[in-house]
């Protein structure tokens, strides 16, 4: 390959088409290290644990980028400009594509709304409370960033456990929650570990697991909103919860 | 090194040098995010308001409003600075034609771009309905170089001024601009907490979801026809759902047991990236939105959750408590080559890539324990801190020009939405009612 014809450049180009995905980043960024190179390769013939669909919907619509909506796009300065109609943003393709001319309707909320679905929440919510209330279980609080539960928690599931257990058709909840300091998405994660752990500890303590369910809140719905360590402790905590509906 | 290794590693390496060359289009760009960026001076002599009744919607007058709402826009594209042309006596044009004399002096004051025009009701429609003509003089040239007319019912007022403001962007840089991009987000009503969006100057917001419980974290497709967030339905378990904005219609995408947040659509719609526990702990995750199969990209006792897509689509920022407290990694597209992005501070999390690529806004935790918003360069060579003071500052999106962000803050007490320059300069408050607005997120530029 002493001297390499152009003409030789789009053939080239053509095999490295076929060759692509053979090409991972690491074999790029490495050097191309054969071993590296044959490892990646492998790796993406087995896709880790191959594939599944469990849980994930087969009918949504391709979100697939097809370029910009010609509608929607800027037309330029004019000297001697023609009248572009605008429409109201919420009728046509989210008004946001744009079908250019297409009429308004300024729909302020979206058509398939249920008016009724938040009361119905409020109904479920204090079903729920009431007989949380009933069954007198006990909250577990953490420290800060913490999902370790404490003496005073370890009391405290120590009684819940006697009466989820003498109440053997209870479906009990164990929400996660977690005070307002930190990102929106890291805390579910800690409410989540806040949940489990507390999940966890009532089963070490014969509770049966298919009993709880554990459910993340993050920050989200906290007990109160003040900013100071008497509210976050508040809001950092596993609360039970006694199951009503589904 | 054999020869087929070499040959199999010059081809990779000649294919980087044409995904360079390929992608070259979308990495080169005005450089008017640099701080020594020369802004072209713009005045706005005024939008005049004619004939016809006053706007019933509001006191001010139509033109004026116009006129408000188009000198923000001009004042946040960072493309143009807005002078002030009060003191220089400078009369309005005619439309078209020849330039009025006085703009020859205002272009020896050093004003680059004179802008005016006209709006008023317009009295022979059934229905309300507005008019705006919007002219621009360019003092390089010393003529009128153009204009626009828009018509259209009294909803669309703002819209006037933003797509006029958009067209002196694209006049002067060939960027679409931001004046009419969206942002979702995140507001309570009553216990429940909902999707919105609003225009990126935080008016017109519109309510998308009436679930009545939890809705978090809504993220564009590129196409700006989608959201896709986290839902929780039924309070006891978490989903993946896509809204489409024209509609309302819904679409649950992924629904399985544990947490399943942060999703967010890659730059070419093909894929959702997200974070999902149902196999034990929060783990990423990549749906194929066209064949619906999913791979799983991480395997590691810590969570992780957030990613965030480089411009190309080829690699993932992301949030991992892997070794400790949280902290940023990068990986490709597949799930291959993790690496360690951020080593300063126990917290680090919330990335979001830049549409420019060159930088990656994030929550940093300080040494005093407040979250502020950083910004380090992928390769990790550069890191600045850029907001101060109190409040938990959560949720950093880029605007599609890669000069702005949009962020939630507790820095006034209640969660509220800001904006601020990627220089850190000109930080704004947009949303000021309700109790609680969060995980703003801004549209693709359309």
């Amino acid at each position: 390959m002493k001297k390499l014809p152009a003409i030789y450049l789009p053939l080239i180009l053509g095999i490295l088409v076929v060759v692509t995905p053979a090409c991972s980043k690491k074999a790029v960024q490495s050097g191309g290290d054969a071993q590296t190179l044959q490892q990646e390769t492998a790796k993406s013939g087995t896709t880790r644990e191959g594939t599944r669909r469990g849980g994930v919907s087969p009918n949504f619509p391709d979100t697939a980028f097809s370029g910009r909506n010609d509608s929607s796009s800027l037309r330029g300065l004019d000297r001697d400009p023609s009248e572009e109609r605008l429409s109201s943003e919420a009728g046509s393709n989210g008004g946001l594509g744009g079908n250019g001319g297409s009429g308004s309707n300024g729909n302020r909320l979206m058509a398939k709304s249920d008016p009724g679905a938040a009361a119905r929440q409020l109904a479920e919510i204090r079903a729920e409370q009431i007989a949380s209330a009933a069954a007198e279980l006990r909250d577990v609080f953490f420290a800060y960033d913490s999902f370790s539960i404490t003496d005073e928690g370890r009391h405290a599931l120590s009684n819940n456990a006697e009466w989820i257990k003498s109440n053997p058709n209870t479906q009990l909840k164990i929400e996660g929650h977690c005070d307002e300091r930190g990102t929106s998405a890291y805390n579910l994660v800690l409410g989540e570990k806040r949940a489990k752990a507390v999940r966890n500890y009532l089963v070490e303590l014969g509770v049966a697991p298919d009993h709880l369910s554990v459910v993340s809140y993050g920050k989200e719905r906290p007990f109160c909103t003040e900013h100071a360590e008497s509210c976050y402790s508040q809001n950092r905590r596993g609360h039970l919860v006694v199951r009503t509906g589904n | 090194m054999t020869f087929r290794t070499g040959v199999i590693v010059g081809f990779c390496a000649l294919l980087g040098l044409v995904w360079i060359i390929e992608s070259g289009a979308a990495d080169v760009f005005l450089e008017a995010t640099r701080s020594d960026f020369q802004k072209i001076p713009l005045g706005v002599v005024g939008i005049d308001h004619v004939g016809g009744p006053e706007s019933p919607e509001g006191r001010a007058k139509l033109g004026s409003r116009i006129e408000e709402v188009l000198k923000g826009d001009v004042r946040r594209s960072l493309v143009f600075s807005l002078v002030d042309l009060s003191n220089l006596g400078i009369k309005a044009g005619g439309r078209g034609g020849e330039p009025h004399p006085s703009f020859k002096q205002a272009a020896e004051n050093g004003v680059s771009v004179i802008v005016w025009g006209k709006a008023g009701m317009k009295t022979d429609t059934k229905t309300p309905d507005v008019s705006m003509d919007g002219y621009v003089y360019d003092a390089g040239s010393d003529e009128v170089v153009g204009g626009k007319r828009y018509a259209g019912s009294t909803s669309v007022v703002r819209l006037m001024a933003h797509r006029f403001a958009d067209e002196l962007v694209f006049r002067y840089t060939g960027e679409p601009g931001i004046a009419r991009t969206k942002i979702a987000y995140v507001s309570q009503q009553g216990t429940a907490r909902e999707i919105f969006v609003m225009d990126y100057d935080g008016f017109e917001a519109r309510q998308l979801t009436t679930d009545g419980f939890l809705n978090l974290m809504p993220h564009w497709s590129p196409d700006r026809r989608f959201l896709v967030f986290t839902a929780y339905r039924n309070r006891n378990t978490q989903e993946i759902d896509m809204i489409e904005l024209a509609t309302g219609k819904r679409w649950t995408l992924v629904s399985q047991g544990g947490l399943n947040i942060t999703p967010a659509l890659s730059p070419d719609g093909h894929f959702l990236a997200y974070s999902s526990s149902h196999e034990g702990n929060a783990e990423l995750y990549r749906l194929d939105t066209r064949t619906k199969v999913v791979q799983r990209l991480t395997t590691n006792a810590g969570g992780d959750l957030s990613p965030s897509w480089s411009p190309s689509g080829r690699e993932l920022i992301f949030t991992s408590d892997r070794s400790g407290g949280p902290q940023l990694f990068l990986m490709s597209a597949d799930g291959a080559n993790v690496r360690r992005l951020t080593f300063d501070g126990d917290y680090n999390a919330a990335p979001a890539w830049s549409p420019r690529g060159n930088w990656i806004a994030y929550v940093c935790r300080t040494l005093k324990k407040e979250y502020k918003l950083c910004l380090i360069t992928p390769d990790g060579q550069k890191r600045m801190q850029l907001t101060t003071g109190p409040g938990v500052d959560d949720s950093p999106s880029w605007s599609p020009d890669g000069r702005h962000l949009v962020f939630s803050s507790t820095a006034d007490g209640k969660s509220q939405i800001y904006m601020i320059n990627a220089d850190g300069k000109d930080l704004e408050r947009i949303t000021f009612t309700g109790t609680h607005n969060s995980a703003p997120t801004w549209s693709p530029a359309s």
